[in-house]
Order: C-alpha cells, then sequence, then structure tokens
C-alpha cells in the first residue's frame, strides 16, 4: 500500500474516480425481455473496422443498419471506425482503462483471446445467445474461438475470412496440372513444374508482418502439434522446424519463389499473382477477388483449400488436425460497462440473420457466419464455393492470451532468418536456435497468463 | 507569467510520468488491467526483468548509436542549407518551403514510400543497378541499421535548417558590414563573425534532435514492422510492441524510465559542457 | 499612460520590409557554392516526392510492384480521397487545433522564455533544465496515463472530456511548450538588452515591453517555434488516435486509414494513401511559405541609435 501513499492526495479523486468506474458490471443485466428491446433515444455506440476497398459503400451500409435498427427498436447506431488492429488494441486498453467507450466492437478473430484475458467483455450465457437467435444459426466452425470453452464465451461470429490458396487456372493448364496438390510437398513439386524464365511457381510474402505464422502453424497443426498444449508451448517440436524448412526450402532448395519475395509484404505477392508471374498465391482471401478482377489474371484464377497434409508425409498422419485455414475474420463483443447490453445483443441478432448477411456478403464480399446464408453462397457460387468448403474446416488458434506473444515469436523466427534467406542458404542449426527463442518466448508468456 | 505554462505541464506530462512510475512499480498486464488500481505491487521487478530478460540494452544502444550518426549528417547539412536560403534570390521564397517538406509530411507517410523505393526490386536497387551496384537487402540484416539512418536524416535535416535559419536573423547588419570592412574571405567570415551567433541554436538542435530520434517510432515501426529486424530494433518500438501488443505494460513503462534514466546522463553533462542552461555562449556585445 | 517611446526612439514595432537588393555585404556564402547547396538539396526533397506524386496518380497493384514511373495514369485517387475517408473534417480539425496550438503556444512561449531570459530569481535554471528534460519523454510512455487522467476528470467535473478538440489542443499545446519556449529562449538570449533597458528607465511595465519591444523583434523565432507546434499537432497519430471521435478527427488519424492493410485480402490503397499525403502536406507548406517572409534579420537595424 505504499505506493498509494506515495501518490497522494493528487491520484486519490482519479482513483476514486476509476474505482467507482472500474467496478465490472455483470453479464445479465436489465429487466428487459429478451425478445423486444426498446431503445427509444438511445444510441448504441460501435466500433467496426474501416474499410478500405468499400468505404463509400461502408458509409452507405452504417446508415442502412442504423435506420433499420432504429425501425426495430427505436434505437440509433452510430459507428465508429479503426484503421489497423493495432488500433483497436489500443482503444480497447484506454476504453477497459477508464471503463467507457464503445459499447460493442467488431475483433478479429484472433485478438479474441486478447479481448477475454481483459475479462472486460460479456459472457455469453443461453439469455445471451437467445438472444442472438441461437448457437444453431452459426456455421459451428466459427464458433470454434468465442472462448476458451463452450461455458466462458464472449464472442459471436459476424463475417467469415478464411485463408484459401489461389491458383492461376491459364497457366495450371498449360502446364498439364489439373488442380493444386492437396499435400505441401505435391504443391512444391507442382510449382517446381510451373517455374520458368521469370515465372515463379508461388508467390510467398516472407516479410509480412502476418502471413508466415499461418503457414507454420497450419503445418504444425496437419502434422498434430496444436503449439499450445495445456499450458505448454509446443514449439520445439520436430514439427515445427520441418514447418520452417519446408517454407524456407521454397526459396533455397526449391527455388520456386521469386529471390526477391524475402522482402515482400503481402501487398507485392498479391501483385506478383496479379500480375501472372506467379503461379500460385497461397495464404489469401476472399477480399484478394478486387485486386484480381481488375487485373491481367481477371477470369484466369480460381479458389482452393490450402494443402492438408503437412510437410514430408504423403498422408495425413494419425494424430493430424485438419486444419484448412485459421479461423479468421470478425467476431463481435460486448463491453461490460456497457449500459446498452440488451441492445447490443438485439444489433448483433440483426446483424446475423441471413438477410442482414446477405447483404454484408454483397456489399463487402466477406463470407457469413450464418449457416443458411452460407450454403446458399456455397450452392450459387462457384468461386467461392472453395471459400466455403475453407470455413468449414477451419480451426482456432490456441485460445489463451498469451497467442499475441506467441504469433509475434512464430513470425520472429522469419524476420530473423531473413538475411540468410536472402544469401541463399539457411542452417538447419541457425533455424533451431531461432524455433528455440521463439519457445522460450511462448512459454514465458503462457506462464503468465492468470 | 510561468504560471499557466506551468500548470498545464503538471497536469499533462508530470502528473502521467509519476502515473507511469507507478504502472512501472505494478504487475500491469492484460489479466489486471481492468482493475488496474488493486494491480499487484511488485517493486523493482520489472526492472531487473527489462535489465535481464528483455533486449533493452541492445535497443539502447542502436537508438542511441543511431540518434548519434544523424545528427552528425543533418547538422551541417541544415547550417548549409541555412546558409544558402538565407541571401535574398529570385525564388527563394519557394526553395524555403521545398526545403521543409520532408519534415512536415508524416512519419508515416515517409516509411512507406521509403519503404517501398527500398524493396529488393524497388527504385533505389534499380538505381544502383544503373551504375553497377547491387543493393541488396535494405529493409533486413545488417544494412537495414544504414537504411534507417538515411531515412530519419532524409526526414529530419529540415529541422537544423529551421533553426540555424531562425538564428541567422539576429545577425545584426552592422556586423556583415565591419566583416566587409574587414576585408574577411566567406570562410573567415564564416568561421569566426556568423558561426558564434549559431552557437545557442545548433547547442539546441543538437539535444532535442537527439532527444526526438531517440524517441522516434513511428518511422522504424513503418519501414520495418514489428517484430524488428534486430538489427534496427529501436527502443520506442520495443517498448511499443512489450505496452501495446503483449500488453505488459508494467514492463514497457519500466524500460522507458531505465532508458530516461541512462540517457539522463550524458544529457546532464551534454548541458554542463555547452552551458546550454546558464546560457554563457554567443558573442558579448 | 502611454509608451511614448514611439515618437522618440522609432523602435521597429512591425516585421521589416525584405531587403530588395542582393546586398553584397551580406552574403554569407559564395554564389557557386551556394546554388550547388540547393540544387543538390532540392533534388534530395524532390526526387522522393516525385515519386509520390507518381505513386498517388499509378494504380495500385503498379505502386506495389515498385514501379516508379506509372503504368497507367488516373487522377482518380484525388477524388475518392475526400469519400473514403472523412479527409475534409479531418483537415479541418487538424487545422482548428493545430493552428490554435501554434499561435497560443507561440506567444505563452514568448512570455516564459521573456521571464527565463531576463529575470534571475531561485529556480530559474532548474525550471530551463526541466523543461528540456521533459523532452526526452516518449509518447507510448504517457499516453494511457494521459488518458486515465483525462477520464478521471471527465467523471469529476461530469463533462465529456476525451473526444473534445478541447482535449486534444491542451495536450498538444503542453507537448509543444518546452521546446517552444527553449526556441524563444535560445533566440532572446541573442537579442540586445539596450532597447529594454531604455524602455524600462522610461518606466514602461514588463508587459508593454513584452509587446511592444520583444514580441515584435522576435519574429523569427515566433514563426519557428509556431512551425513546430503546428507540426507537432498536424502530425500526431497516437494521441490523436485516442483522443478523438469521428467528429473530431485529425488528418493524421484518417491518413492511417489509408495505410490499412486487411491481412492477407487485396492491394492497400497505395495511390490515395499518396495522394492524400501530398494534399495534407499542402496546408503547412503554404503556411510556411506565407510566414517565412518574418524570417529576416536586421530586425534590431536602427533600433540602438
Amino acid at each position: 500500500m505504499k505506493a498509494r501513499k506515495v501518490l497522494g492526495v493528487v491520484a486519490g479523486a482519479a482513483i476514486l474516480g476509476l474505482a467507482l468506474q472500474g467496478c465490472s458490471s455483470d453479464g445479465s443485466s436489465g429487466g428487459s425481455s429478451p425478445e423486444a428491446v426498446d431503445g427509444t433515444g438511445k444510441t448504441l455506440n460501435v466500433l467496426i473496422a474501416a474499410n478500405t476497398l468499400y468505404p463509400t459503400e461502408q458509409k452507405a451500409w452504417f446508415d442502412d443498419v442504423s435506420a433499420k435498427f432504429e425501425k426495430e427498436t427505436g434505437a440509433k447506431v452510430a459507428f465508429e471506425t479503426f484503421a489497423s488492429a493495432n488500433d483497436e488494441l489500443t482503444k480497447i486498453q484506454t476504453s477497459v482503462l477508464s471503463g467507457q467507450g464503445p459499447d460493442v466492437y467488431s475483433l478479429g478473430t484472433t485478438f479474441t483471446p486478447t479481448a477475454y484475458s481483459t475479462g472486460a467483455f460479456v459472457k455469453l450465457g443461453d439469455k445471451q445467445w437467445d438472444q442472438v437467435g441461437g448457437r444453431d444459426r452459426f456455421v459451428p466452425a466459427t464458433l470454434g474461438i468465442a472462448g476458451p470453452d463452450k461455458d466462458n464465451e464472449i464472442a459471436v461470429p459476424l463475417s467469415s475470412r478464411p485463408f484459401v490458396l489461389a491458383y492461376n487456372t491459364e497457366l495450371l493448364a498449360a502446364a498439364g496440372i489439373d488442380k493444386p496438390a492437396d499435400s505441401w510437398d505435391g504443391l512444391a513439386e507442382q510449382a517446381k513444374q510451373l517455374t520458368t524464365g521469370d515465372q515463379y511457381g508461388m508467390a510467398v510474402a516472407y516479410a509480412d508482418s502476418f502471413d508466415p505464422w499461418k503457414f507454420i502453424w497450419g503445418m504444425s497443426l496437419q502434422a498434430g502439434n496444436p503449439l499450445v498444449d495445456d499450458g505448454k508451448a509446443t514449439l520445439d517440436d520436430a514439427t515445427t522446424a520441418a514447418a520452417y524448412e519446408a517454407y524456407f526450402g521454397w526459396v533455397t532448395k526449391d527455388k520456386i519463389v521469386d529471390p526477391a519475395s524475402v522482402g515482400w509484404k503481402n501487398a507485392q505477392a498479391v501483385a506478383a499473382f496479379a500480375d501472372g508471374k506467379a503461379a500460385f498465391l497461397p495464404m489469401t482471401s476472399a477480399t484478394s477477388r478486387v485486386t484480381l478482377d481488375q487485373s491481367a489474371v481477371a477470369g484466369k484464377y480460381a479458389y482452393a483449400l490450402l494443402p492438408l497434409i503437412p510437410p514430408g508425409e504423403t498422408k495425413a498422419p494419425g494424430d493430424s488436425i485438419e486444419a484448412a485455414t485459421i479461423i479468421s475474420g470478425d467476431n463481435i463483443v460486448v463491453a461490460n460497462y456497457s449500459k446498452n447490453q440488451d441492445l447490443a445483443f438485439a444489433l448483433i441478432n440483426m446483424l446475423t440473420t441471413p438477410e442482414q448477411q446477405k447483404i454484408y456478403f454483397d456489399t463487402f464480399g466477406e463470407m457469413p457466419t450464418n449457416a443458411e446464408e452460407a450454403e446458399a453462397i456455397q450452392g450459387d457460387n462457384e468461386l467461392l464455393a472453395p471459400i466455403v468448403d475453407a470455413a468449414a474446416k477451419a480451426v482456432g488458434t490456441p485460445f489463451t492470451g498469451a497467442w499475441g506473444d506467441i504469433q509475434l515469436a512464430l513470425v520472429n523466427v522469419v524476420v530473423q532468418s531473413i538475411p540468410a534467406l536472402q544469401s541463399g542458404s539457411i542452417s538447419d542449426s541457425e533455424i533451431e536456435s531461432q524455433i528455440k527463442t521463439a519457445q522460450d518466448a511462448a512459454q514465458a508468456s503462457l506462464d503468465r497468463v492468470k | 507569467m510561468l504560471a499557466p505554462g506551468g500548470i498545464l505541464m503538471v497536469l499533462v506530462i508530470v502528473i502521467p510520468v509519476a502515473l507511469a512510475l507507478y504502472i512501472s512499480l505494478v504487475d500491469l498486464d492484460q489479466y489486471t488491467l481492468r482493475q488496474w488500481i488493486s494491480a499487484p505491487f511488485i517493486g523493482l521487478q520489472n526492472y531487473v526483468e527489462a535489465a535481464t530478460a528483455s533486449p533493452m540494452f541492445h535497443a539502447v544502444g542502436i537508438s542511441v548509436s543511431f540518434a548519434l550518426i544523424v545528427e552528425v549528417i543533418t547538422l551541417p547539412v541544415g547550417v548549409a542549407a541555412a546558409l544558402a536560403a538565407q541571401n535574398r534570390f529570385r525564388g527563394r521564397a519557394f526553395v524555403r518551403s521545398v526545403f521543409l517538406i520532408p519534415y512536415v509530411l508524416p512519419a508515416f507517410v515517409v516509411g512507406t514510400v521509403w519503404r517501398t523505393m527500398l524493396q529488393p526490386n524497388g527504385v533505389v536497387n534499380n538505381l544502383l543497378d544503373v551504375v553497377g551496384i547491387d543493393g541488396g537487402l535494405w529493409l533486413n540484416g545488417p544494412q537495414s541499421y544504414w537504411a534507417l539512418i538515411a531515412v530519419q536524416a532524409w526526414s529530419s535535416w529540415p529541422f537544423f535548417y529551421l533553426l540555424v535559419l531562425s538564428g541567422l536573423q539576429s545577425v545584426d547588419n552592422e556586423v556583415h558590414e565591419a566583416a566587409a570592412i574587414d576585408g574577411a574571405g566567406w570562410w573567415t567570415k564564416l568561421r569566426y563573425v556568423i558561426f558564434p551567433y549559431l552557437r545557442g541554436p545548433v547547442a539546441l538542435a543538437l539535444i532535442i534532435s537527439f532527444l526526438h530520434n531517440i524517441n522516434s517510432f513511428t518511422l522504424p515501426f513503418v519501414l520495418f514492422g514489428v517484430p524488428a529486424p534486430t538489427d534496427v530494433e529501436v527502443l520506442p518500438v520495443l517498448t511499443y510492441i512489450a505496452s501495446f501488443q503483449s500488453f505488459r505494460f508494467g514492463l514497457s513503462a519500466a524500460m522507458a524510465v531505465f532508458s530516461l534514466v541512462l540517457i539522463a546522463i550524458p544529457l546532464a553533462i551534454y548541458l554542463r559542457a555547452v552551458k546550454l542552461d546558464t546560457g554563457d555562449e554567443g558573442p558579448k556585445r | 499612460m502611454t509608451l511614448e517611446l514611439d515618437k522618440e526612439q522609432h523602435i521597429e514595432a512591425a516585421p521589416p520590409r525584405v531587403p530588395r537588393k542582393d546586398d553584397p555585404v551580406m552574403r554569407l556564402l559564395p554564389r557557386p557554392l551556394m546554388v550547388a547547396i540547393v540544387a543538390v538539396l532540392m533534388l534530395v526533397v524532390l526526387v522522393p516526392l516525385l515519386y509520390i506524386f507518381m505513386a498517388s496518380i499509378n494504380s495500385d497493384v503498379s505502386v506495389a510492384r515498385g514501379d516508379f514511373w506509372p503504368s497507367e495514369i488516373t487522377f482518380a485517387n484525388y477524388a475518392s480521397i475526400w469519400t473514403t475517408v472523412d479527409l475534409g473534417t479531418g483537415l479541418f480539425n487538424s487545422v482548428v487545433v493545430a493552428g490554435g496550438v501554434a499561435v497560443v503556444c507561440a506567444f505563452v512561449a514568448v512570455s516564459m522564455a521573456y521571464v527565463l531570459v531576463r529575470y534571475s530569481f531561485f529556480g530559474r535554471l532548474t525550471i530551463l533544465r526541466a523543461l528540456l528534460a521533459l523532452q526526452s519523454i516518449p509518447g507510448t510512455l504517457i499516453l494511457l496515463p494521459v488518458f486515465v487522467i483525462f477520464s478521471s476528470l471527465s467523471t469529476i467535473v461530469g463533462v465529456q472530456i476525451i473526444g473534445t478538440r478541447g482535449a486534444l489542443f491542451v495536450t498538444y499545446l503542453t507537448f509543444a511548450l518546452p521546446f517552444s519556449t527553449w526556441v524563444m529562449v535560445t533566440y532572446l538570449r541573442g537579442l540586445p538588452r539596450e532597447l529594454e533597458e531604455a524602455a524600462r528607465i522610461d518606466g514602461a511595465s514588463s508587459w508593454l515591453i513584452l509587446t511592444r519591444i520583444i514580441i515584435p523583434l522576435s519574429w523569427p523565432g515566433i514563426v519557428v517555434s509556431g512551425i513546430f507546434a503546428f507540426l507537432l499537432g498536424w502530425n500526431d497519430v497516437l494521441f490523436a488516435s485516442v483522443m478523438t471521435n469521428p467528429e473530431t478527427r485529425t488528418v493524421a488519424v484518417a491518413l492511417q486509414v489509408f495505410g490499412a492493410t486487411a491481412e492477407g485480402g487485396a492491394v492497400p490503397i497505395y495511390g490515395q494513401m499518396m495522394a492524400a499525403s501530398l494534399v495534407c502536406a499542402v496546408p503547412v507548406v503554404v503556411l510556411y511559405l506565407v510566414f517565412q517572409r518574418y524570417l529576416v534579420g536586421g530586425l534590431t537595424a536602427g533600433g540602438v541609435k
């Protein structure tokens, strides 16, 4: 208590004010009935990602949603946007700290565990699930990252952006390849056939801040290594080393990627594929359509599932986790400090109806999480059918507050290896020592989980 | 007359720093954030972790050396620019304004533009190819340090230029006339007559630019991303990752405070040496 | 009592006119050297700027690929930046906040510097050193504490503070003050004391001296410290991103949106980002163009006689 005395009177008032606000409000407040919520005169504040691909459409969507919600409940919806995930994290921190801020947050799925660990969001009990139309409404795989387990969920899936492989149909046909292989080794072989002159088999963004870890995660899970097992980090397993070796091998041994790609961010990889200079673009999502449809490969590309058989194997090992993609997309959560929780759930309910999900898909190109709507798209849209399929085979990243650090550690292995990759080769021992650093960092972070 | 500014500074800077100090002594992370007032008090544990288990010293080393080298480069450039832009010539207003542009552009724009230009197949390497030099990797590996220095220098030399330009204005006309009467050459005049007037602004610019460069976060962040390659792991990016991505506020505050203390010592020595605070420099009138 | 000095001592109370001729006596550098320096620096500055312009009229895929010269020319970006984000509101907010900070800061800094330079009192050196020390504090360290303070003030006073332009204004003003004060301190130290001494002998009050003599003589310093204060408010992202709401968003935060990338999705809207950057740099450069004429020497010419 010495510290508090040191702070003294000056901070006393601040502390008092904050303490009053910091008191948690429990999830089941309010006495209004779950069916009809009356919010006349109220405004619900929602924080959502700014959509740079469809900005005017997004504004129109905001107005539309607010108008519809007002008709339904009498309350308006005020949207606030953030530019990047980092911005949103900062906003969450300041809101949690001060106990005031948006009522509803749209969160990237991989950040849901971090948000959960702050304890600042409403847990979804039976009442809340009823308020949003029930769990059965959603594609089952998308619920995988709503919480650490079924009794402690905080997030309702809003939209889905699974990761898939894009391939150039023309180049594959010219080489006599029917469709992309279902194993990583097979894919590499096909890519070798497709590498001639200044055309490369694959476009990979080694210097991206987000892409690399998804490869390693996918390959590790497919080999049976979930990366986090009961509070222990298992990055030092042989499967993860094999994953990195395969990933790096594409540039050092197989030479199926552009040597310049060691410096590429995702945008450069997409540009290379869009110019027809690469046959495969792994780790892309449906939003790439916007760029691809206006580029040289318009009409000549298709999507497929990423390989499911890990490197070094010809068929999935017994303990393999069939991970086609991370559960990627947006979840929607309600803040504990919000005074309009029933309204918030009413909004979530509205946004996850098949009709609204269809509007969302038509406007932004993001996959629905509503099961009914997802099925409809899979039936109607040939280009996007594989993406819906991928969403159904999505596996969640480990649900722990330490995941942010683990993700950073996985990417760090790649970042620190880039100079070696650029020089043309990287030794196994180098990879091993980088992985050890990552393992230590991951374990340290897991040990801090409270 | 000091009161209003003083009150503002106490409220908006001093008290937050005191709070940050408190945070550094406490185990504040994502799990304890909500009830931050009751976060467990752990004394100097954060500092110990910062000193032993984090790359803090390495980051401080990189930040300090980087800041010093940038200064060494930008000081002569800024002085030369100010001297050149002082005298009247046609288009001087335009030139003076253009000189300011690198400093005016937001750091994140500067970072994005240079990052695109420094790509392995980007503009810079293409130009170097024309003269037969293989540029290599600028955004990772050992060359990234020099890339950071070059870009920071490009965007911050106008800082010296502005301060020196304002200092040049306080040179009396009579001084110029006296030098002309004495028949002094331009270099002699610069060295013995003009430069003494610039001692004050330059001394100030050196220390401020040093501090700004040490705390420069956005440029390295946008140029190199997160996690940063070890060669350009600067302190602000490290504290940012710790605080805003790992949610380890206590540790990050400890790192920042520790580094502040480390930097304060040479700073105090510098102040003494140039007598910046007491103002015993400049020409006698 | 009115200041009778004006008639007796012809003190320059307004910024002087720029000398028309290039007086060889005033020359600092030989012509060739001056031309060389200007040419080199203009090149260094303008080439990347040219790249920004080229990128702004290019297609996004082409920029992602790393091209310098546009593969296709389109000026559409300059139109779409206004709708992609609310750039107009952002510009307005930034001009109001940063402009206000610049003006207030410059003048508060002058008065504070004057006291610190001309008067001797206990704690003077400490204050000067403290002002310098405050410059070393990184924004990331105090972001959360500042937010906490403002939000607790909100709770105590009952008025919403976070999200208002006023809160941002106060924050930026406070951050800009130490440096601006120091700029003025160094500048004022270079001013001759005789003018003030004469005024004081005549019985002028400190306030009069400050406004009639010091400020007019300090235009170069005021302009420079004003510019720095303006730039601080104009380019800050960290504090603006947490302390504004959609109506009070500044241009720096709005620009961030252009740099946003959807994970694994389409190419970022580089063209618009570059166009917006140019558009946002324009106000500052224009302001400087207007005010740089005050950056002239010889202000005390004839004043002492």
